[in-house]
């Protein structure tokens, strides 16, 4: 093998460099090609349509191969056994299975595939078991777990899970009448004896972010992460900011986000109101949906907003298929009060645009799978062997949550008091998961195989948790 | 037009020609027959317009569009050419500025047609200086850019899709970066090894560099009058005719044999073509020169020679073919025409699009008398679009009728006959080098006058960069401020 690219393979230390593959050339795809370019791995783009790749060529500084992806020629054309990851992104929910399939048997290490249809949804870890697809993305599904976090915690600009989803990490503003503004934060909790006890792991002042220990103190306006557990949490939040919970949801678009979303959130008691205009699918929906008050009947339509009390509802949720429909409908309803309102709207370029109009709640499916495509990406880069299993980055990567699952071995720190282990600074061990344990982590507490540890850092390139400690 | 990011990138591709300089300036040092100072205060003046413009000009649109990568590649191979000329006019060995740029032009255009009658006072600086310009204009000068500096914008693949030859873009690895270094780096390799060879069969080294070079890029120039016939020796002969035959072939091929994928190379439609046209015409103009030599065998060494230089558009000649019988003559007329493999260093209209005309012809041929059936023109196995099939029809048009437009304008002169003039537009816009009559093999472009020199460095660099470059920058609408 020709090895020229060990002249440049010196400047990438941070992550590992990866050959990954990028079967379908949709907004998706091609969203992921780019930003996994910049990411400097070597990127190839298959796509059946010579139209498509050619405007790919064009713009992007990846390798294009046209063919059918599920096809054996064409992933062996495109030097499969070589690729480390494979990412189907196809519009055809069967393409993207046989094609992760056929790559993963050629040679293949990742396999993420792309399957949108709930019909599949119930079979899907069936089908990721048997397919050997090591993750696969529901971007309906996704949006609508994204949707239920922002309703879950209406001051959360932005929620993530850790440890399977027994952690929540939330980050939100704070404001000058929060008890948790200009204390240190080791007297909080003897101030607010109510306030339950949560981790802040970073705090952002301004453009800044720091790891915080006890003394530091929260200022107004500042955007705060905490973590915990999720009772936890909502318990943190009831306390601090008073019972805002929602409980009247109404969502306009009868759509399979809406379905997935409705689903999950009758489930936390709240009541919802769906407005659907095709009468068949308003029939299905109120079929499968029992619980739910499914109306026929134009969302955008003002009229029927009021007749329906949209002026009673805490939150208004835009899931038509019309990005222009839900940015004035959503403009509507936030001018009429609402506390909540999410839109959804696929035009990233618009989205300052839109944060201008005062909605800052705006989801969008392509944004959220690639995103979550790009994180998993991020995670294999970072592995190095080792086992970081998630990755997320805050501020443009100023700081870094990392979740690793420690293994069996003789590292340093296994069965160590943690006070007795030297971190490194700006880190921050912020939870241990033991089975179904939750721990904080204090002095005394230690770190043993089979824990999953999260850990805050500004460190760079962390891969490995030896790496943490001194 | 964003004329910030043209001028950084433009910037950028003068510095590695300031680089590219170096070598020159070495060897007529260690010669010591002068011309040292004529590279040095070039590369001085080339620094100082590249480095205000590469280190203080920082565009804040870094997007390139279509536009501004068909005009920087076109802006780029003239300023490179007009820079590369200034050592002959400082060295007084071309004074005239319309003869320097002739000769620069065609050595960075890989063509080797010269205004050069005295080689007895070329000094070894300014010929290894002419011959550097085929090695760096041979692959491509953007190429080198790209894989010297780091990335300057994120769509570059507009500046190499404008800068190689061929009728669409195949990169060898994913980032572009690196698939120029990779060709870079087979480029330098096969040079070294041809250079290595010839002095196996007994050429000085500095013969050996200047050969290899001209070779490498198929530009043709010699630093004596007589070109390869000066050395009359079978063994220089051989190197050079399998090293012209191997540098017309697509450097994907060569790429392939490091990867070991033997399935590609064999399975290469383009290839197959090429090896099958020159070993036809190696034959056929064998058995036209037996009566002309005499002897099987001098008629074959002559025969392989020359057609392995005009194939591969390197135009280096062991005998005044100008001479030979009228199809031997036509046959190298044709070649000319044809040249080798898109993805190598030669000029020509390439080999592939050749072959998918004469499919188109044959497709049409059927088409008259069953216009029912249906047919598809398949090359490399693959279905070849009918977009595609459109534009390669276009190019080979557009190739003609500038042919013929240069012709006509060569004419204008009133100096040569017909076969001149148009053998000297068909050799520049193909890159070979020499054509036939006044311009043949025995002769050269020195007869011309300034404006003729000056319309064949035109269609010089029309050809490198096949034909579109050069005609967009003569388009009003990539000038309006959009």
């Amino acid at each position: 093998m020709f090895q020229i690219i060990g002249i440049s393979g010196g400047l990438m230390k941070e992550v590992d460099r990866m050959r990954i593959m990028v079967v379908g050339a949709g907004k998706v795809g091609s969203t992921l090609a780019d930003h996994l370019t910049k990411e400097e791995h070597d990127v190839v783009v298959i796509d059946n349509d010579p139209e498509v790749l050619e405007k790919c060529q064009d713009s992007l500084d990846v390798m294009c191969v046209q063919g059918n992806g599920a096809n054996m020629q064409t992933l062996v054309n495109a030097a499969i056994d070589e690729t480390d990851i494979l990412i189907a992104a196809t519009a055809s929910d069967e393409i993207n299975m046989l094609c992760s399939l056929a790559a993963k048997r050629l040679g293949a290490k990742y396999t993420i595939a792309r399957v949108r249809d709930p019909q599949y949804q119930e079979s899907l870890r069936m089908f990721q078991k048997v397919m050997d697809i090591d993750s696969a993305i529901n971007p309906e599904l996704a949006t609508a777990l994204e949707i239920g976090h922002l309703l879950r915690f209406p001051f959360a600009s932005n929620v993530e899970t850790f440890a399977k989803g027994k952690i929540e990490m939330i980050a939100f503003h704070a404001q000058a009448q929060d008890a948790i503004v200009g204390l240190p934060l080791k007297d909080i909790s003897a101030k607010n004896s109510k306030i339950p006890r949560v981790l802040y792991c970073a705090i952002q002042h301004g453009n800044k972010v720091i790891i915080p220990n006890g003394n530091s103190i929260i200022e107004p306006d500042d955007h705060v992460y905490v973590t915990g557990e999720h009772n936890n949490i909502k318990e943190y939040f009831r306390t601090l900011r008073g019972n805002r919970r929602l409980k009247n949801v109404m969502i306009i678009g009868g759509g399979r986000i809406s379905y997935y979303l409705t689903q999950r959130i009758i489930m936390d008691g709240m009541h919802v109101t769906l407005l659907e205009l095709d009468p068949k699918k308003a029939q299905r929906l109120s079929d499968e949906l029992p619980h739910a008050t499914v109306l026929c009947g134009d969302g955008t339509n003002i009229d029927t907003l009021e007749q329906e009390g949209l002026r009673n509802m805490d939150a208004f949720i835009c899931l038509t298929d019309r990005d222009e429909e839900n940015l004035m409908a959503g403009l509507y309803a936030m001018r009429s009060g609402i506390p909540k309102v999410v839109i959804k709207n696929n035009r990233s370029n618009y989205s300052d645009i839109i944060a201008s109009l005062g909605l800052d709640s705006v989801v969008s499916p392509k944004q959220i799978t690639s995103d979550y495509i790009l994180r998993y990406t991020r995670a294999i880069a970072n592995r190095h062997g080792s086992s970081v299993e998630k990755l997320y980055r805050l501020l443009d990567g100023q700081a870094e949550a990392l979740e690793f699952v420690v293994k069996e071995g003789n590292d340093k720190f296994l069965g160590k008091p943690l006070r007795d282990l030297h971190l490194k600074p700006n880190t921050l061990v912020a939870v241990i998961v033991r089975g179904d344990k939750i721990i904080t982590p204090f002095g005394n507490d230690y770190i043993e195989a089979g824990d999953s540890v999260i850990i805050m850092t500004c460190e760079r390139g962390i891969s490995n948790l030896n790496e943490v400690f001194r | 037009m964003n004329i910030l990011l043209v001028i950084r990138m433009l910037s950028s591709i003068l510095l590695v020609e300031a680089a590219s300089m170096i070598p020159s300036m070495a060897v007529a040092w260690a010669h010591g027959d002068g011309d040292v100072l004529p590279l040095l205060y070039t590369a001085l003046i080339i620094l100082a317009f590249a480095v205000p413009g590469f280190y203080f000009i920082r565009p804040k649109d870094k997007n390139l569009r279509v536009r501004e990568g068909f005009v920087v590649v076109a802006l780029a191979w003239i300023l490179m050419s007009t820079f590369g000329a200034l050592p002959f006019i400082f060295s007084g060995f071309l004074p005239r500025f319309s003869d320097a740029f002739f000769e620069s032009v065609s050595g960075f255009t890989t063509t080797g047609a010269t205004v050069v009658t005295d080689f007895g006072r070329m000094t070894h600086g300014i010929a290894f200086w002419r011959s550097f310009t085929h090695w760096v204009g041979g692959m491509g000068v953007l190429v080198l850019t790209l894989a010297l500096l780091p990335k300057l914008s994120d769509h570059t693949s507009h500046l190499v899709r404008a800068e190689s030859p061929g009728p669409s873009l195949s990169k060898i690895v994913p980032k572009m970066g690196e698939s120029a270094k990779i060709l870079y780096m087979m480029y330098f390799i096969l040079t070294l090894a041809e250079f290595l060879a010839l002095i196996v069969v007994g050429m000085k080294p500095y013969d050996a560099a200047i050969h290899a070079m001209g070779t490498a890029g198929t530009g043709g120039f010699s630093n004596y009058g007589e070109s390869v016939a000066y050395f009359q020796s079978v063994g220089v002969e051989i190197v050079m005719t399998v090293f012209m035959i191997l540098f017309g072939i697509n450097f994907a091929i060569y790429y392939f044999i490091f990867t070991r994928s033997w399935k590609d190379i064999f399975s290469n439609e383009e290839l197959r073509w090429y090896l099958i046209i020159v070993a036809l015409s190696i034959i056929l103009l064998t058995v036209f020169l037996i009566p002309y030599y005499g002897s099987v065998s001098s008629a074959f060494r002559y025969a392989g020679f020359q057609t392995a230089s005009i194939i591969s558009t390197s135009g280096f000649a062991t005998a005044n073919f100008d001479l030979w019988p009228v199809p031997a003559k036509m046959l190298l007329l044709l070649l000319t025409f044809i040249g080798s493999c898109a993805g190598s260093t030669a000029g020509g209209m390439k080999v592939v699009r050749i072959a998918i005309l004469l499919k188109q012809g044959k497709r049409e041929v059927r088409r008259t008398f069953q216009p029912r059936k249906v047919q598809t023109i398949r090359f490399e196995g693959k279905a070849v679009d009918e977009a595609m099939l459109h534009s390669i029809a276009l190019f080979g048009f557009t190739y003609v009728f500038i042919v013929l437009a240069g012709a006509f304008i060569l004419s204008l002169e009133g100096k040569y006959d017909l076969i001149t003039n148009l053998t000297a537009s068909l050799t520049c816009v193909s890159n070979v080098g020499p054509g036939f009559g006044a311009v043949g093999p025995a002769g050269g472009f020195s007869g011309y006058g300034p404006f003729a020199k000056m319309i064949s460095s035109f269609l010089m660099l029309a050809g490198r960069l096949e034909l579109y470059p050069m005609l967009i920058l003569l388009h009003p609408a990539v000038w309006r401020h959009t």
